[in-house]
């Protein structure tokens, strides 16, 4: 049965992660991730979920003390579609083997000129109107349009320079001379292409490529991300694929970032201006309310084996994976128990995130714990401290703990016939009286003597 | 077929990265990621006999020592192949699999052999004329089962005595 699913799972792992269009998106993604979670501190500590802190931080700074904490987070969460288009023009010229720096900057001028840059209906006083670029084309409603705008621009310009259209010059012209003047006929291009997406869009009710890429494909892709089993889908597939060794979200993530992307930042949006959330699937809810301890949820089963464990290798094991597992790093433990093709512990390495996932989600749904503010941290950040922090509420790291808790009554059955196998190979020596292997034996043995 | 493995720590479940000092070890049969390829090597007709494992910190501040206490351990088990790896993409962990498996053919009547992906370029390129290298995929990449098959197949062939030709594409 493995095999058969190999089979199916293995081919689409393979096209998802060789796709470059796939690929460019989940790593342009990540250029803009360290920036995010650095401003989400600022975020936190302008509304850090104690009772009296805004007034005791007043006390200290006076009033708006958290408004220059406000232009961090505006210089990043405002202006994410910026980062994205950077990101992903940068990394899909790497994919194209074209220079990546110009990839990165024509996609960023390509998404500036279908940018709407006049509002008639802002004028001052002297009757002019507002020119200039708003964050709300720039924010998290872009994002879907500033992921086409990379992908389509540096294809127009790999597709341009690998056509050879490029102004050569003489030998003896240093290098960065020689490579702004290459990238001048591919740039033009796609200026004039998107100068002409411009005026097409100008021409139609939309009246830019903002509102047609929103209403179009950025709304119906979000309504997907508010299906029920949206997150239980996810963390299905990236569990299964761990199975068998491939690393599952670095699969999945090529489908599924982009919409927790942009769930993240509309609720980032909503919950700076005191609305409220709509979103539970955001990129916190992904990473802190499924899986805890690594992919598998692996905390709940090293606190089993720490606990529970009857075999030294079990106990031992756990030991040394309970530090790195609360910061939720598992290696040792997809590799050294192993969980990688070990049909033994297949079905809660699955399921567990699955139920948390459910169980999460229930209590967000009925308003039970609140969704996520869209502050993204560290996805080290441990346990409690991570739902607390993420949503606010101490009563969501509560239910982390419920969770973890859970998991391991899951995992322990599973857990147990393993621990099991264990004891019967650390009892078998003292079984066997003749046993050729006996000397290495970890009490009898001595390197020295050999 | 009487098989060895050599594991570093994280394959032994004996500590991630942050205990690179795990000093040299031997457990009898087979530990942490040898369930992976269990049964790949008993449908071969192989018994594991032994795994040691090694901090790749502790290795390489006592190579010498490292060395010969495995060539030793594997004439005294008259084991007829080691297997070292799985390494994936771990740079010092297929770094020192491939000086031990140089080592062990070297000092010893047995074969040895490396598993290690591509990504440790350095030392597929310094080794692989002198070391049998199979090729695998990186930690989390695809194609993981056949290489495990694969890696049984040309542990087999060269205990087997087979000609080189005979299992070229499965290395590198």
């Amino acid at each position: 049965m493995f095999n058969k699913l190999e089979n199916v799972l293995a081919p689409i792992a393979e096209k998802l992660s060789k796709n470059k269009v796939l690929s460019a998106i989940r790593d342009g993604f990540i250029i803009s991730t360290p920036l995010i979670v650095v401003a989400s501190i600022f975020l936190l500590i302008a509304n850090f979920p104690i009772t009296g802190y805004p007034e005791f931080m007043a006390g200290i700074f006076g009033e708006g003390w958290d408004g220059h904490l406000s232009s961090v987070v505006s210089a990043t969460f405002d202006v994410i579609s910026l980062l994205t288009v950077i990101g992903i023009g940068y990394s899909y010229a790497r994919e194209k083997e074209v220079d990546r720096i110009s990839g990165a900057v024509i996609a960023f001028v390509a998404f500036l000129i279908i940018t709407q840059q006049s509002y008639p209906e802002y004028v001052n006083e002297a009757g002019k109107a507002f020119k200039g670029f708003s964050f709300g084309n720039l924010g998290s409603q872009g994002i879907f349009l500033a992921m086409i705008t990379a992908l389509l621009s540096v294809q127009i310009f790999a597709w341009v320079k690998n056509k050879g259209w490029v102004i050569k010059l003489p030998d003896g012209v240093p290098p960065a001379v020689m490579e702004s003047f290459a990238a001048l006929i591919p740039s033009a291009f796609v200026m004039v292409i998107f100068f002409g997406f411009r005026m097409i869009f100008q021409v139609t009710d939309f009246g830019y490529a903002h509102v047609f890429v929103y209403k179009m494909l950025q709304a119906p892709l979000m309504g997907f991300g508010e299906f029920a089993a949206f997150d239980v889908i996810y963390q299905f597939l990236s569990n299964l694929f761990w199975f068998f060794g491939i690393n599952g979200p670095a699969v999945t993530n090529t489908v599924f970032r982009p919409i927790h992307e942009a769930m993240t930042i509309a609720n980032l949006n909503a919950f700076e201006l005191g609305e409220p959330l709509r979103y539970i699937f955001t990129g916190p809810f992904r990473d802190f309310f499924s899986n805890f301890g690594g992919g598998g949820s692996t905390l709940s089963l090293v606190i089993v084996m720490l606990t529970v464990g009857k075999s030294q290798r079990m106990k031992q094991l756990g030991r040394l994976s309970i530090v790195p597992g609360v910061f939720g790093i598992n290696e040792m433990i997809i590799f050294g128990l192993p969980v990688v093709l070990n049909p033994i512990i297949l079905i809660p390495f699955i399921f567990v995130p699955v139920i948390n996932s459910i169980i999460s989600t229930v209590f967000m749904s009925m308003g039970l714990i609140p969704l996520t503010s869209g502050i993204a941290l560290p996805w080290t950040t441990p346990v409690f401290f991570s739902g607390w922090l993420s949503t606010g509420s101490i009563w969501a790291g509560v239910l982390q703990i419920g969770l973890v808790a859970l998991g391991c009554a899951i995992y322990y059955p599973f857990f147990k016939i393993m621990d099991n196998q264990y004891l019967a190979d650390e009892a078998a020596p003292q079984e066997k009286i003749k046993d050729e292997l006996d000397d290495i034996s970890l009490d009898d043995i001595s390197f020295d003597d050999l | 077929m009487r098989i060895l493995l050599f594991f570093d720590q994280t394959q032994a479940g004996a500590g991630g990265k942050e205990r690179p000092n795990v000093e040299l070890a031997v457990e009898k049969g087979g530990i942490g990621s040898y369930h992976m390829f269990e049964k790949f090597i008993k449908e071969a007709g192989g018994t594991v006999l032994a795994t040691m494992y090694c901090g790749n910190g502790y290795f390489f501040d006592n190579e010498e020592e490292v060395k010969r206490k495995i060539v030793a351990l594997t004439t005294k088990l008259k084991a007829d192949v080691v297997i070292c790896g799985p390494c994936f993409n771990y740079a010092d962990y297929a770094h020192m699999s491939a000086i031990i498996a140089q080592a062990i053919e070297a000092g010893s009547d047995s074969k040895a052999i490396v598993v290690c992906s591509e990504e440790n370029a350095h030392v597929i390129e310094s080794f692989k004329d002198s070391v049998t290298i199979v090729k695998m995929p990186k930690k989390g990449g695809i194609g993981l089962n056949d290489s495990l098959i694969n890696m049984i197949k040309v542990a087999k062939a060269k205990v087997e005595g087979q000609a080189k030709e005979t299992y070229q594409e499965y290395t590198y």
